[in-house]
């Protein structure tokens, strides 16, 4: 988008400046048009384009929509206004992208009362470089695929077939209790298992 | 005490059912499991999501309405941030994008007058305590009214910014947006001050002889 928006602005300036000082005077309404690009809105689309990325990081951490559009907003609250003159997009990426490792990092430590230091060492809240991928659901299968059968079993059902504990319990010949103890003993192996999501 | 295996369970089956995290301080003993779940239920969804239009809208709408910082316009911040300067200067677009459009101070604060408005009974001034906010609702007017001495303020129980209900948070002595993460203080002014919102409406109240506080609303 950034380089479309480059593209643009630059095709259309050079189209002005090779133009002949007669025609160049003559062509007002080029130049009209040069004034015209939409630069503010553009600039406005590449901020929400970005976002849409935090907002999908941040989505894969919560894994709801209220508090993912909650945590996005205090994204973009806390970081438009700061953004620096001149700076790359890939620094303002950076930026958002700090900013949103932080506001999670609020979000967790507030919801579950610890301290910011106890999540990052044990939640691993390390934040990856690249923005999320369509890589992101291999991950979960790599996940699941370190998983004993009956762990990957039931978070398989549970999670990717939107099975209730009763279905899943009949699936498996078992009862609603177990599953359950189990469903939590798969999560707590899943947590352990290192596949950057 | 729950057993933490129904806990979880019923943070698993909130998330799949797309509502929010509720948690509790108690939960921390099973944080791995429930950030494990939160990815699991995001993975769900297939790849990356993508914001709901209604609310990438909201966000523009924001963006746009965001208050200017002393030493740039949001909207220049925006066009020089993303690099776009560069062009912009050349193609003397910055003059545009610094244009005042949205120079609007972040004020707010009119007191609501409804047409035909009338004094409504809310509560006696002796129900009121100091430095608490009480939510009252005088018609089509939902107000939060503070006592000060003798003397009553109001300022409405709808957000400034997204038009939802307001929270009073005795811990924090603030009005709390139920909707996004924003406060205000008890005369309306928002508590972030490097990002402020506008302030409050404010409400008409007064105390009757009788000490019975009333709050200017509608039939």
């Amino acid at each position: 988008m950034l380089r479309t928006c480059f593209a643009a602005i630059f095709s259309l300036r050079s189209m002005s400046l090779d133009r002949p000082p007669d025609q160049q005077a003559v062509g007002s309404e080029e130049t009209e048009n040069v004034l015209q690009l939409p630069a503010t809105a553009r600039a406005a689309d590449i901020a929400l384009d970005e976002l849409e990325l935090v907002y999908a990081f941040i989505y894969a951490r919560v894994g709801n929509r209220a508090d993912a559009e909650d945590l996005t907003q205090q994204v973009a609250m806390k970081a438009i206004p700061r953004l620096r003159e001149g700076s790359p997009a890939s620094a303002i990426r950076g930026y958002l992208f700090a900013t949103a490792r932080s506001v999670l990092g609020g979000f967790w430590s507030t919801r579950l009362g610890l301290s910011e230091a106890e999540l990052h060492e044990d939640l691993a809240m390390a934040m990856p470089h690249a923005p999320p991928s369509e890589a992101r659901a291999d991950a979960v299968q790599a996940i699941l695929a370190q998983l004993s059968d009956n762990y990957r079993r039931v978070l398989e059902l549970r999670f990717l077939h939107g099975y209730s504990l009763k279905e899943v319990a009949a699936d498996m010949n078992s009862t609603v209790g177990a599953v359950k103890v189990m469903q939590l003993r798969a999560l707590r192996a899943a947590a352990k298992v290192q596949v950057e999501l | 005490m729950s057993k933490p295996e129904n806990r979880v369970d019923k943070i698993v089956s909130d998330l799949l059912k797309g509502r929010r995290l509720k948690l509790r301080g108690a939960d921390a003993e099973e944080k791995a499991a429930i950030t494990a779940a939160a990815r699991l239920a995001a993975a769900r969804q297939g790849g990356p999501q993508r914001m709901n239009p209604a609310f990438r809208k909201q966000l523009e709408q924001a963006l746009e309405s965001a208050p200017k910082e002393p030493w740039m316009t949001r909207r220049a911040a925006l066009v020089a941030g993303f690099g776009l300067a560069a062009g912009a200067v050349a193609g003397g677009l910055l003059g545009r994008a610094t244009e005042p459009a949205h120079t609007a101070p972040v004020q707010g604060g009119d007191p609501i007058n409804p047409k035909q408005g009338q004094w409504v009974d809310v509560a006696a001034l002796s129900d009121l305590v100091e430095g608490q906010g009480k939510r009252v609702t005088a018609g089509g007017v939902g107000a939060y009214v503070f006592r000060s001495g003798e003397t009553v303020t109001a300022v409405t129980s709808i957000c400034s910014h997204l038009p939802c209900e307001l929270l009073w948070n005795q811990a924090d002595g603030a009005l709390d947006c139920t909707c996004h993460p924003a406060s205000f203080n008890a005369d309306g002014t928002s508590t972030n001050h490097t990002y402020p919102l506008p302030s409050l409406n404010k409400v008409y109240a007064r105390v009757t002889a009788a000490g019975r506080v009333e709050v200017l609303g509608t039939a």
